[in-house]
């Protein structure tokens, strides 16, 4: 009985172990001018972002404004990524900085918390854990 | 980096409308937003019992907004472009944790 108990105690420590070792995801958005959709895609992806997506928008900048500026419309990408929350720092970070050096490059980037994910592979994908692929499938 | 002073706003509505949104949440102190196009869809059943026809062609405006201004925004969006209004939008709004690239208030105003 205590044996058992004793078992039931390291099995529980050993899940609290894992629970603590999985890092959170966050759903990263980042608009940017449409043309410079795919540098800033090759960019998230450097920060172990494995998946993205990436859809036609266009900005709201005021008719007035446009006009004076020549445009008919601000063509936007919106970039939808998902990124382990470690990884958060780091390119949001590289973001801003493009944001601010590059010409015609500027954009707004931010992240919303992601609750749950179901499948360990798919969390594995999703957060470039090498260590949820099995040795035989490698 | 800001964190938590900003909040996400999400509006859906019928194609066409996205300028209405604008100027709605302009005049509550939004800046600017993001459009992208979208498709509703809609429980057919229910259409038919309420005699109710729902336009699929939607459009989905992304605006992030100070935490502070949250509220006068979604309500100027549910007077100017709620559900009982032409517009028939949705809106709501969710929290974001990490914002760049904003800038501040004196700076030109456009995303």
């Amino acid at each position: 009985m205590a044996e058992r108990s004793n078992r039931q105690q390291s099995e529980s420590k050993k899940r609290k172990v894992n629970r603590l070792e999985s890092k959170r995801l966050e759903l990263l958005v980042t608009v940017v001018n449409r043309d410079k959709a795919d540098f800033y895609q090759d960019l998230i992806q450097s920060y172990e972002v494995n998946m993205q997506m990436s859809m036609r928008a266009k900005g709201t900048a005021s008719r007035q404004m446009l006009g004076l500026l020549g445009l008919e419309e601000t063509a936007k990408a919106v970039i939808f990524s998902v990124i382990r929350e470690d990884r958060v720092p780091d390119a949001l970070a590289a973001l801003e900085e493009r944001f601010a050096t590059i010409k015609g490059g500027g954009g707004i980037a931010y992240t919303v918390p992601m609750t749950s994910v179901i499948g360990v592979a798919m969390y594995g994908f999703l957060s470039n854990d090498e260590r949820t692929v099995k040795e035989d499938m490698r | 980096m800001k964190n938590f002073d900003h909040e996400l706003i999400l509006c859906v509505v019928n194609a066409g409308f996205s300028d209405a949104v604008m100027d709605a949440a302009k005049a509550a102190g939004a800046r600017g937003g993001t459009v992208i196009n979208a498709h509703g869809t809609a429980n057919k059943e229910a259409e038919v019992f309420f005699r109710i026809t729902i336009q699929p062609e939607k459009e989905l405006v992304m605006i992030i907004v100070p935490s502070a201004l949250r509220e006068a925004i979604l309500h100027a969006l549910y007077k100017e472009v709620g559900l009982n209004t032409p517009g028939q939008g949705i809106a709501f709004s969710m929290p974001v944790d990490n914002v760049v690239g904003i800038k501040n208030e004196h700076e030109d105003t456009e995303e």
